[in-house]
């Protein structure tokens, strides 16, 4: 079964004294992949500017603005159609047995090809008295290590916005026990990778037509890699799997590499950033 | 032991056994290669040296070749002292010297292309993968990355010595932005022009070629589909320490000398303003760190960048010299395996030895550390400029204790290597107006391009000024000889 999906995106930035010139790059482009295709995208900006597409250092799709005008505020508008493929979950069950997956995810080889994703980084890096926070068991396959994760990672933090930021740290995280999507995601990564299993961020957005968790922003989710079956997506904030309302922009080792605006701002004083993402679907 | 030689100038010249003069040989003789020179310089009174040197640093403040030094209280414009005793290379000893700065170049470019591709040294258990993901220059965004002609390393600076047992010895290999290759251009000049008679009697290669070699290696990697390629070097500023450099080499090569901010990206496109209008860019060298180069792919609150800089890069559109992501194998530990990555890539013999490394790292190379600081250099693995090394043998009992506590810490941040000891040179010492034994070290330039290679026949010889320092980074006060390579 396919979904039309709409997503309308728009960001609102203004600024206490005038910008004389700037670049914004945004990431927030729908990619193609096996369940997903984008059919149709429009940007709008209220500024005189080009609009650019390209790429980032990871090949996701970016759109970038260089505005050489003063101006005080700027509005930029997206709106992709594409369609998705629902995620048949009984897919991603490996024919291996448990052993036969621990194994392979030690080998040399596995671990080289897999460095990116294995390695913490100051996001996804747990801190050293809470390194046992979360231990695999061996004799159950990989799969159902990462479902028990992603419940227990929901379980284990409250949802909350506003009390974290996006450069808070695991420390606070597992502290507090409260965050949103992104601090979900940092601790279920930051967890499989402590586990030796390959994780990273994903950015993208997510339908919320059955009262998940998420905000009216854009989301966050992880992809674990399971050896013969591939990358598998995991929502630790909703504690499902990715799927169908799952819409993927971008992945990266953490938030970082997926930020959706980044901006080089020519100006002094204060900004103030807000936007909204609405999605829409048919089936 | 005190000895008197002939020339006034050498009367305070102060021989001491067990370290490897560079003029005179075991018996207090003139080594033969510097004998000539010797005799001319003593046609010179202590007084005339005197009068050369002020007029040599004039010159050299007045070209504005200074540079300056960080992490002093206030940083200031200082000229790179110039010493009026050239350092002579042998023909034969500098082919040794010339191939396997060469070797190591290729390996190391061998080594950076495998690292962001199939990376097979690791999967055959060669280097750890621990030391390359843990390393702050490994760029992953290089991944699967084919810069032109293969190139990464398009500028490499290999610092050697020579050891008390007459060998030379590899200290590191610098492939991000090594600099010093204008001192080696400028101390030629000024010798020059101070004493142009010694040149008489010797024939030396010369190293005024670098610039255009440069411009060929630059022109050879120039995007696919472009004809004639417009090229430039970019530069953090006037107040980087490298500024005077920076500006040399774009004007000995003819190009543009940019900022940042001269500099604009429209659709994956490199643009430089003109006062005719936007002019597309294709080649640059860029003295910038990777961290630096572009704020909307790697430090945002880079100002000194180019926004979108790596998306052309990455597309095709313009090359970068060197490729951002060499400082990986700029790594004081990655140096420790530069034997076996010769090997792996070039199934070659090392040319040029490598000092022996403890990484602490290792459990039973970092027990020897603790156990031997005071006999050990430690070095930090990722820092330049001669900063935060310590040398064992000039330690206080308690700078060992803190020594042990910092790599304790971090292990990995550290290696160790047995003390060196550098070679000497007659050193002209302002204070006791006569020449002395100082150490020295050499820096080699080496060039790789689309099927093209080149190594500067010269290089920058650095000094220790001050009396018994091993160190001799410009940084850390020391000065520069002007260095010849003899044609036989």
């Amino acid at each position: 079964m396919a979904f039309d999906y709409t997503i309308k995106y728009k960001s609102n930035n203004t600024y206490e004294n005038p910008v004389f010139e700037a670049y914004w790059q945004f990431m927030i482009i729908p990619e193609n992949n096996v369940s997903q295709k984008l059919v149709f995208s429009d940007f709008k900006t209220s500024v005189n500017a080009r609009i650019e597409k390209s790429i980032n250092g990871y090949n996701f799709q970016t759109a970038r603005i260089h505005c050489k005008q003063p101006f005080a505020d700027i509005q930029f508008e997206a709106e992709f159609k594409l369609t998705k493929e629902e995620i048949n979950p009984f897919q991603f069950t490996s024919k291996l047995e448990p052993s036969q997956e621990f194994e392979a995810i030690n080998s040399l080889n596995f671990k080289v090809e897999h460095e990116s994703y294995l390695t913490p980084t100051e996001l996804t890096k747990l801190p050293s008295k809470h390194i046992d926070l979360y231990k695999f068991d061996p004799s159950i396959s990989i799969l159902d290590n990462l479902v028990a994760l992603n419940k227990w990672t929901y379980l284990y933090i409250y949802f909350k916005a506003g009390v974290t930021h996006i450069g808070s740290l695991l420390n606070e995280i597992i502290e507090h026990r409260h965050g949103v999507c992104q601090d979900f995601s940092h601790l279920f990564i930051a967890i499989a990778r402590q586990n030796n299993i390959p994780a990273r961020y994903v950015s993208g957005y997510l339908h919320q037509g059955d009262g998940f968790f998420g905000d009216s922003q854009m989301h966050a989710w992880a992809e674990a890699y399971i050896p013969e079956v591939g990358w598998v997506g995991f929502d630790p904030a909703n504690d499902i799997l990715a799927d169908h309302n799952h819409i993927k922009v971008s992945h990266g080792k953490d938030y970082n590499d997926c930020s959706p605006i980044k901006g080089v701002i020519y100006s002094t004083g204060k900004n103030e950033t807000q936007h909204s993402v609405e999605v829409t679907y048919e089936q | 032991m005190k000895s008197k030689f002939t020339n006034p100038l050498f009367s305070s010249y102060i021989k001491n056994e067990g370290l490897f003069d560079e003029i005179f040989d075991d018996n207090k003789k003139v080594r033969k290669t510097y004998k000539k020179i010797f005799e001319l310089y003593r046609d010179h009174s202590n007084s005339d040296y005197a009068a050369l040197n002020e007029k040599a640093k004039a010159a050299f403040f007045n070209q504005g070749i200074t540079f300056q030094v960080y992490r002093d209280s206030q940083t200031q414009e200082k000229i790179f002292p110039f010493d009026l005793f050239p350092r002579i290379i042998e023909a034969k000893e500098w082919k040794t010297i010339e191939k396997g700065a060469l070797q190591r170049s290729k390996a190391l470019n061998a080594f950076l292309w495998d690292l962001y591709h199939d990376k097979q040294i690791i999967k055959a258990g060669i280097v750890p993968m621990e030391l390359i993901s843990s390393s702050a220059n490994y760029l992953r965004q290089m991944q699967d990355l084919d810069p032109p002609g293969g190139i990464y390393n398009h500028i490499s600076g290999t610092d050697l010595i020579k050891h008390s047992d007459g060998n030379y010895y590899v200290l590191e290999d610098n492939i991000r932005c090594p600099s010093g290759v204008s001192y080696v251009i400028c101390n030629r000049n000024a010798l020059k022009r101070a004493l142009f008679g010694v040149f008489n009697h010797y024939q030396i290669h010369n190293v005024t070629n670098y610039a255009e070699n440069l411009l060929e290696i630059m022109e050879s990697v120039k995007p696919h589909g472009v004809d004639i390629p417009t090229c430039a070097v970019i530069t953090p500023g006037i107040y980087n320490s490298a500024y005077y450099e920076h500006s040399y080499l774009a004007k000995t090569m003819g190009i543009e000398l940019v900022e940042g901010r001269d500099l604009f990206v429209e659709n994956d496109f490199v643009y430089m303003k003109t006062i005719t209008g936007p002019k597309k860019v294709d080649v640059i060298y860029r003295r910038i760190d990777d961290g630096f180069i572009d704020p909307l792919e790697f430090r945002q609150d880079s100002a000194i960048g180019v926004p979108g800089l790596f998306a052309a890069y990455k597309k095709g559109n313009v090359s970068l010299v060197n490729a951002p992501g060499t400082g990986v194998a700029d790594d004081k530990a990655i140096y420790t395996y530069m034997p076996e990555i010769i090997k792996f890539y070039l199934g070659e013999k090392p040319i040029l030895n490598n000092v022996h490394t403890y990484h602490c790292s290792r459990p039973d190379d970092l027990k020897y550390v603790l156990e031997n600081v005071d006999k050990l250099v430690v070095k930090p693995v990722d820092e330049a400029g001669g900063y935060g090394i310590s040398i064992g043998n000039k330690l206080t009992k308690e700078e060992i204790e803190n020594v042990k506590t910092v790599v304790k810490e971090n292990p990995r941040k550290y290696i160790a290597q047995p003390i060196m000891s550098l070679s000497v040179h007659a050193t002209y010492i302002e204070d006791s107006n006569s020449f002395e034994q100082r150490h020295i070290d050499l820096r080699t330039f080496t060039l790789l391009g689309n099927n093209k290679e080149f190594v500067l026949k010269g290089g920058l010889t650095r000094v220790a000024l001050q009396k018994g320092n091993l160190i001799v980074n410009s940084s850390q006060g020391g000065g520069s000889k002007d260095t010849w390579v003899l044609k036989k």
